[in-house]
């Protein structure tokens, strides 16, 4: 080890660097950006997992006094109890998909894209680190909205795998839809038309206030092509106990949605539509 | 004029100071514009993201709510239901407006600039709160257009109507000036937005009379200066109302005026822009 080494700092080194080798997965990889993802939103937890319980908790209360002796639901169901899976639910899907919009979105935005699209990962292990941030995103809110309500409000847990099931393949959803939106979008405008024209929509007229079997059977047929309907009907289920689509023929949907969902994104990121020139 | 400036005659003059007034019109519509042009450009978020969402509110309400018989109030729900949608929108435009103009400056580094701009504090508070009352009645035409829809009409008192959006869009667009000057960051506006201005707003009786509360909750409720706005906004439109109007609109007006001083003070000592 001569002089010039170790003023260049080499020297505490106990080797010099080389290629980190992995196998047929970059685990290492996949950790990083999912631990980047989870940070991102934790250092702003008020706005990512504070501001979406408390708006829950009010529109919940609000909802509540609304229509507690106007709606009339399932049979033996109070409407408050009805309604809680149905505005968890909502907080879940919209978390998800902000979380992975937006992080795609800022990246572009912000020109660092690069530093996600550089490092040896390929695609898939892109869209894992991704969507394990937003379902870790999704299930925090759901999980701490359900416990508050149910430390208020006293819930029933029908079936708790149900819940599981559809919380996280319903979060899985929002999330590869927000990666689709965030790779798409090209300012924020196009962002906020997507949440305002699409994601708020489709989540406000999914069921989450009514039950579908009252309505007239147009809006049933219209109820039933929404994707969202039975992200909310079967997490109700797990709850209650009833719901108005068989339960395997929501879990079939959600897993079909998500399997479509992550080959397109998986297809962007191939062909790196709107990432690489 | 002399030989030796060759370029000023192509100016016909050589600039001067433009002299005005005890108050500066020019730089006040200036400023004013710059802020309806902020808010209006994004008209798709601004006008059309509102209409649509109260369109959506109504709807669920109406398909959730399956028994003809359901009042609220002694007056059918969506009827109840309408002028607090409208309320809403009016307000969440009011809130947005200044508040995120000057959260948006201040991440640029550009809003300690005020401070040199030739316009008094009162031109500055009076050209914001004049692009937020503009801008709520606006979406407020907007989104009660769209509603008509689900029945509604001509409202039973078209002044009070104006008088109650504009106090209504002034008393939270000066609180949203002082919590845009207050705010540091987007975190802290989106904090005042979502853990005060939306509980003050949404449980002020948009969606529900306070006749459906408990007594002890009634009496906090009617703390709540917003809940003047929406019963006086609600009053207009359809002739119900819960307080008396007139006590309505001396309590908002007495708000705009409290909050109007307290954000004058701010601006001219220069609040967390001017060190």
């Amino acid at each position: 080890m001569n002089e010039k080494a170790a003023a260049d700092g080499t020297a505490r080194l106990a080797a010099p660097p080389r290629v980190r080798r992995f196998g047929l997965v970059n685990w290492r990889g996949v950790w990083t950006l999912y631990q980047r993802e989870v940070k991102r939103f934790l250092k702003v937890f008020t706005q990512t997992i504070c501001a979406p319980i408390v708006t829950t908790l009010l529109f919940y209360t609000i909802f509540s006094i609304a229509l507690h002796d106007r709606v009339r639901v399932v049979s033996d169901v109070p409407f408050a109890v009805f309604l809680a899976p149905g505005l968890i639910m909502m907080a879940i899907l919209q978390n998800s998909f902000q979380n992975c919009s937006s992080s795609i979105m800022v990246a572009k935005v912000q020109g660092n894209i690069v530093d996600v699209l550089m490092p040896p990962m390929s695609p898939l292990e892109l869209i894992c680190g991704y969507l394990g941030g937003g379902v870790t995103r999704g299930i925090l809110v759901g999980a701490v909205t359900t416990i508050v309500m149910t430390v208020v409000a006293g819930f029933p847990f029908h079936d708790i795998g149900a819940i599981v099931y559809f919380g996280i393949a319903a979060s899985a959803m929002l999330c590869l839809l927000g990666m689709i939106g965030g790779i798409w979008a090209e300012k924020f405008d196009h962002m906020a038309a997507i949440t305002n024209f699409v994601v708020v929509p489709l989540s406000f007229l999914s069921g989450t206030f009514y039950s579908i079997g009252r309505l007239p059977e147009m809006w049933q047929t219209i109820a039933h092509l929404n994707p969202f309907f039975y992200a909310i009907d079967g997490f109700r289920y797990g709850f209650i106990g009833q719901g108005d689509a068989p339960l395997w023929l929501g879990m079939l949907v959600l897993a079909g949605i998500d399997v479509v969902l992550f080959f397109i994104v998986h297809r962007m990121l191939v062909t790196g539509y709107k990432l690489k020139s | 004029m002399s030989t030796d400036a060759p370029h000023e005659p192509i100016l016909g003059g050589a600039p001067s100071a433009r002299r005005f007034g005890a108050v500066n019109w020019r730089g006040l519509a200036t400023f004013y514009l710059r802020e309806m042009q902020r808010g209006f450009k994004i008209w798709k978020i601004t006008l059309a993201a509102p209409a649509i969402r109260a369109l959506l509110f109504a709807s669920v309400f109406g398909l959730a709510i399956d028994r003809p018989d359901a009042t609220m109030a002694g007056m059918p729900f969506l009827e109840f239901l309408v002028p607090g949608l409208i309320a809403v929108a009016a307000l969440e435009r009011a809130f947005e407006s200044s508040s995120f103009s000057i959260v948006y400056d201040k991440t640029e580094g550009i809003f300690a600039d005020l401070s040199i701009l030739p316009l008094t504090p009162g031109e500055i508070v009076l050209g914001y709160a004049a692009a937020t009352v503009s801008g709520s009645l606006m979406v407020a035409a907007v989104v009660w257009a769209a509603l008509l829809v689900f029945g509604g009409g001509l409202p039973h008192a078209p002044l009070a109507l104006l008088f109650f959006i504009s106090a209504g869009s002034l008393m939270v667009g000066l609180f949203s000036q002082i919590s845009g000057l207050w705010s540091r960051k987007w975190d802290y506006i989106i904090s005042v937005q979502t853990f005060i201005f939306m509980p003050f707003v949404f449980l002020s009786g948009v969606f529900f009379s306070l006749g459906e509360l408990s007594d002890s909750a009634r009496d906090v409720a009617r703390f709540n200066p917003v809940f003047y706005v929406v019963d006086g906004i609600r009053f207009a439109l359809t002739g119900y109302g819960e307080a008396d109007p007139y006590l309505a609109a001396a309590v908002s007006l007495g708000v705009v005026v409290l909050l109007w001083v307290a954000a004058y003070r701010l601006f001219a000592i220069g609040y967390r822009f001017k060190s």
